[in-house]
């Protein structure tokens, strides 16, 4: 391979690189992961649980609104229904083998916030936030991909303007005029994420 | 100037001028033109992998039922750091345990918990832990050893030899149970009892004044006077954490109360004892063991003591402690630390002139030793004799701290069977055939009998890291029996306390209830007083009053937190600093200033400290309130086989603790010190400044002043030059009572395990580079004759016209609309102005980025508080990150937050309730029920910085302390 060819590739690679990063036509913040989307070891969709199904959010992801996180569900969890539903189904037989031979399954984390970062799930679950609003339309997700930035500016942005609102069912703010009464009290002093 | 010129002419150029590597290709490839290749391509790999690593989620197969992810679980259990069985509350996150806290429903501690408690996390991930047992050295299984203790028991057995169980003083009545099956399966077998620097002269002489031999319990709360000899009950004294809950209570004057405890102490060294005492008298060992009997005279008709010759001002010090004592028979108290029996008997006699045992003293109705008891220096000639088939030794460490090791270490080279049963590597397993590494405290069950009638429960928080077993469960199979011990702890529990409560029917009732509460406390009526009789009394006297010994004395003393030196290797204990000399990572032999200038010597100079075969040569420090021509050292240093952190840590002192009745005395008299040639050390002290130097920092006033309404601290009103923050919901507020806090230091180390705080070592604490967030300042007032010391714990005061805030370029540092003082680690670029300007210097810089690479070790951190890197400044935060976890507890269950919800990890587990937090927004919240008070004051208010963190000034049951000072 002669140095001509090497820089060729090497040229190549770095466009094509560019290309694929900034896809989105924007310059991207660094660290933004959104779109994100890897393989995950059970070919689980969303889409056919949440979506064509309408199986609630917390009812996988159980500790969505007690726990600081909203918790992957445990196998026992998916055996619940599966012992049932399509069980001979070779991605099924996959959580099945994995409680056989006691080895926990390895999921693929995708929405993930640094660690000086600290984000509780309850409290956002509690105050009437939909799922939707960080994490996309998951219902229509075959393969789960990271929606939101989750940048500090996004986190902010809600932050900001929520103070003096409350949200309705569907998870939309609804300002209070009327200041005896209670709202969101969205904080935007630093010590709230991060400690 | 031509470019191209000015860089070429740096590079080398061969023969024909022409620069190296670009003339030379290889392979068609010159050096350079590789490197460039290489950095295209490093540069488009670099440009594709902006993603962060890939990381996996593990979720449970099948959860316990009980647990939550990211949601922490609380499991109540029983301190293994000393024997005083404090409670504790095990704090376990995703099957971790991260931080242990005091059990406010224990009947012993409180909710108190002291440093060594919460170093227990640090020590279970310690990655130097013993990771399985070991036979000949060399890691071996579990049947491997059975089989070869098996062999060996029956070869003793054969023989006829003895069988020894050398253990600390049990009080696992449970592991005793297993113990004596173990002993009585056996012809010649004995438990030897070796806790070396425990109560033991104390049992000692119960059994002789009392016919019972076992530790009394103290109870301060019901004295109205104390008067100490040497004891350091608040510090490291039997069960510091219940005496400072019971003192700081008596002590209270919270809700208007004008009474309070009166102590006196007298002893060789400051002790955070002494310290806090209202009246403290220096008095060498020889000189106390004439007070005593001079104070037995005094309160008992039957002894005539006026004949002594004790120094006047000492002797003035005891009429009036006489006096004191008199007049409240029945409800005083007089402790001793002495390992001397005699001087204990001394002492029972006078409780029991004062009429003080079965109120203030309480001796358990069944005696605690019903074998019979062998001393070590027994079991040393007997192995020397080549009589011991079998030496179990449990938890303890001879080859470390006994006087004569070296005739130990060849004693049990005669033993054919040496059996260390030890979590932690120690000079007495590296010289052992056997080694069974036991589970750390968190990871094991026991139980112990705390006081008469107080059963309190260890469970594990975590199962076993590594292939360890039970002490006990080994004792078992070697009997054959194949029960797990926790199956024992039920079986033992079932027949012995099962039977005295009639609350519960069902066993498993019970035994859920007192596992849930951590302790079961058994209601049964008083014991009936022991009776005294003054056999060996007179005995005592003649050998307490012998003055002629000649030289120096040495006593030897516990730290806080290193104790005896089983948890050398924990650095956070070692950087912990001394209460009262502020040096970390070191002991020292303490002299007054008469006797260093007789020496002539000066601080860190060595000398050299002699008692017969023994000698060490030891850095001194010159420490007020030091008796004359007496030494102090504080023992659980110089250790050889502790670990990274504890070896070779200051001096192994230990070795001269001489042996009387079978007891070790902790009063050497008659040693020669001489000044040793080796070179000067410098000390790595965390406070440089020995007094306050007459600024108003800390307040006191006495008793009588409180009494007749003198204490009331006046506001001072300032110009406004800032303009004021909006607190629209809550703002956060400290009061700390200098009245009640000791100087313990559990604070300190309790928001080290809760806020991740680093250790940095001996060489940068020395360049005051400490990073604790709380620390306690210690102040020396030397203008009496008897120099009083005075504390004062220092977090962040969280100021609302911080100075801070103000010279922070990057805004890293700001208020938060609650009143706390944030400080923003990712904002932070390093230029350490805020803490040039803090006036009380409590920000601390990441001077360098702290190991965190031990993935093991790793799990000691709290997960919600961020591990700050190099270049980042820090410092308290009040504990945000449980202000913020009550206030989404608060919200999510749609009420506000209860005053007295969030506690702070420094107020949460303070043996004397000296600090209180709260909302000063609430005006019914009692922080401001306290900051409120006569007694409020903020440190250095003339700097108009408006503390968030106030204080309560001190008072002492004291009539020479009208002024503050």
């Amino acid at each position: 391979m002669s140095l001509r060819t090497l820089k060729i590739i090497s040229i190549l690679i770095t466009v094509i690189g560019a290309a694929v990063i900034w896809s989105n036509g924007t310059f991207r913040q660094y660290g933004d992961q959104s779109g994100y989307q890897p393989l995950q070891p059970i070919n689980f969709s969303h889409k056919v649980h949440a979506g064509d199904n309408s199986i609630n959010c917390t009812y996988c992801h159980t500790s969505a609104d007690t726990s600081r996180v909203a918790g992957i569900p445990t196998a026992e969890n998916c055996m619940a229904c599966h012992d049932q539903v399509k069980p001979d189904s070779p991605e099924i037989q996959k959580i099945s083998m994995a409680l056989k031979r006691n080895e926990p399954i390895r999921w693929v984390k995708v929405n993930d916030l640094p660690d000086h970062a600290i984000f509780n799930h309850s409290r956002h679950v509690n105050a009437g936030v939909n799922c939707n609003t960080c994490h996309g339309p998951v219902e229509t997700m075959e393969r789960i991909s990271q929606e939101s930035t989750f940048s500090m500016g996004s986190c902010v942005n809600c932050h900001r303007t929520h103070k003096d609102a409350v949200l309705d069912q569907d998870g939309n703010p609804i300002k209070i005029l009327d200041s005896n009464k209670k709202t969101l009290k969205t904080s935007t002093d630093c010590a709230v994420c991060h400690h | 100037m031509n470019r191209e010129k000015t860089w070429k002419q740096f590079l080398e150029t061969d023969e024909n001028g022409k620069p190296v590597g670009i003339s030379r290709p290889i392979n068609g490839f010159s050096r350079r033109s590789f490197l460039a290749a290489l950095g295209y391509t490093a540069a488009g790999a670099a440009l594709m992998s902006c993603r962060v690593p890939e990381q996996a989620v593990v979720p449970y197969l099948k959860k316990p039922a009980e647990v939550t992810p990211g949601m922490a679980n609380w499991y109540a259990s029983t301190c293994g750091g000393c024997n005083a069985g404090c409670g504790t509350l095990m704090k376990v996150r995703d099957g971790r345990p991260i931080k242990l806290e005091g059990n406010p429903d224990h009947p012993v501690s409180k909710g108190g918990l002291c440093s060594v408690a919460h170093s227990l996390v640090f020590g279970l991930f310690d990655p130097e832990r013993l990771k399985g047992p070991t036979l000949d050295a060399k890691d071996t299984d579990w049947a491997a050893i059975d089989k070869e203790v098996i062999a060996k028991l029956a070869d003793s057995k054969s023989a006829g030899k003895k069988v020894r169980v050398l253990t600390p003083r049990i009080t696992s009545p449970t592991s005793r149970a297993v113990l004596r099956r173990f002993i009585g399966s056996y012809e010649d077998a004995k438990l030897v009892e070796y806790e070396p620097f425990g109560p033991a002269a104390i049992v000692h002489a119960h059994g002789i004044s009392h016919s019972n031999k076992s530790l009394p319990t103290y109870d301060i709360e019901k004295a109205h006077i104390v008067v100490g000899f040497e004891a350091d009950f608040l510090g490291t004294w039997i069960s510091p954490v219940a005496f400072t809950k019971a003192y700081s209570s008596a002590r209270e004057l919270k809700n208007g109360s004008k009474e309070m405890l009166k102590h006196i102490q007298f002893e060789s060294r400051i002790s955070v004892t002494g310290a806090n005492a209202d009246y403290r008298h220096t008095a060498s060992p020889k000189e106390q063991r004439l007070c005593l009997n001079y104070l037995l005279g005094k309160v008992s008709a039957d002894h005539v003591a006026d004949s002594l010759t004790i120094p006047e001002g000492l002797k003035k010090a005891v009429d009036e402690a006489a006096a004191e004592l008199s007049k409240n028979k029945g409800s005083s108290l007089v402790v001793c630390g002495s390992g001397n029996p005699d001087v204990q008997l001394l002492v029972n006699a006078i409780n029991n002139a004062l009429e003080n045992y079965g109120t203030t003293v309480v001796i358990p109705a069944a005696s605690e030793e019903a074998e019979e008891a062998l001393s070590f220096d027994d079991l040393v000639s007997e192995a020397e004799s080549g009589d011991v088939g079998a030496l179990f030794m449990v938890d303890v460490n001879p080859l470390y701290e006994a006087p004569d090791a070296a005739r130990f270490n060849e004693a049990i080279k005669k033993i054919p069977l040496t059996v260390s049963m030890t979590s932690t590597g120690n000079e007495t397993s590296a010289a052992c055939k056997v080694v069974c590494a036991i589970p750390h405290h968190l990871e094991s069950w026991d139980d112990s009998n705390v006081r008469t009638g107080v059963f309190s429960i260890s469970q594990p928080a975590i199962s076993p890291l590594y292939k360890t077993r039970h002490y006990q469960e080994s004792f078992m199979r070697w009997m054959g029996e194949e029960t797990e011990f926790y199956r024992e702890l039920q079986r033992n529990w079932k027949e012995t306390l099962f039977t005295k409560q009639d609350k519960f029917s069902d066993f498993n009732d019970f035994w859920d209830k007192s596992l849930h509460d951590g302790v079961f406390e058994e209601s049964q009526s008083p014991a009936t007083p022991a009776s005294y009789s003054s056999d060996g009394l007179d005995n005592a006297v003649q050998k307490t009053v012998d003055t002629s010994k000649e030289g120096y004395s040495l006593v030897l003393y516990q730290k806080p937190g290193i104790l005896d030196g089983r948890f050398a290797n924990s650095p956070w204990l070692q950087e912990l600093p001394d209460p009262i000399s502020k040096v970390t990572w070191d002991n020292y032999a303490l002299v007054s200033d008469e006797t260093a200038s007789a020496l002539g010597v000066v601080e860190g100079d060595p000398i050299k400290i002699t008692k017969g075969e023994n000698s060490i040569e030891i850095p001194v420090l010159i420490q007020p309130g030091q008796a004359n021509d007496c030494l102090s050292v504080a023992i659980g240093y110089g250790r050889t086989k502790a670990g990274n952190a504890g070896n070779d840590v200051g001096v192994n002192a230990a070795i001269f603790a001489e042996y009387g009745n079978g007891l070790r005395s902790f009063e050497i008299d008659g040693i020669t010190v001489a000044k040793s040639t080796a070179a000067a050390t410098q000390f790595a002290k965390m406070q440089i400044e020995p007094s306050a130097h007459e600024r108003p920092l800390i307040k006191e006033y006495s008793l009588a002043a409180y009494k007749d309404g003198k204490v009331d601290i006046e506001e001072t009103e300032f110009e406004k030059l800032f303009s004021e923050h909006e607190y629209p919901e809550h703002k956060w507020g400290m009061a700390v009572d200098l009245s009640a806090c000791t100087g313990c230091n559990a604070c300190v180390l309790s928001c080290q395990a809760e806020n991740n705080i680093p250790v940095v070592g001996k060489d940068e604490v020395g360049l005051q580079r400490d990073m604790h967030w709380l620390r306690i300042d210690r102040y020396f007032d030397e203008s009496a004759d008897e120099p009083t010391t005075r504390f004062q714990p220092l977090p962040c005061m969280h100021c609302e016209n911080a100075s801070c805030e103000m010279v922070c370029p990057v805004l890293a540092t700001v208020h938060s609309t609650e009143g706390l003082n944030m400080q923003v680690y990712n904002r932070c670029v390093g230029t350490r102005y805020c803490a040039n300007n803090c006036a009380y210097k409590v920000r601390r810089f990441n001077w360098f980025e702290y190991p965190h690479d031990d993935p093991t070790a790793n799990l000691a951190l709290n997960p919600d508080v961020t591990v700050r890197s190099r270049g980042v400044m820090e410092k308290c935060t009040m504990c945000v990150q449980r202000i913020e976890e009550k206030k989404i507890v608060a919200r999510n269950e749609n009420r506000e937050i209860k005053d007295g919800e969030i506690q702070t990890a420094c107020q949460q587990s303070c043996p004397a309730n000296a600090i209180e937090f709260g909302d000063t927004k609430n005006l019914k919240s009692r922080v401001v029920a306290l900051k409120k008070s006569g007694r409020n004051y903020v440190l250095l208010e003339d700097l108009n910085t408006k503390p968030a963190v106030s204080y309560l000034a001190k008072i002492t049951n004291s009539e020479d302390h009208g002024e503050e000072h």
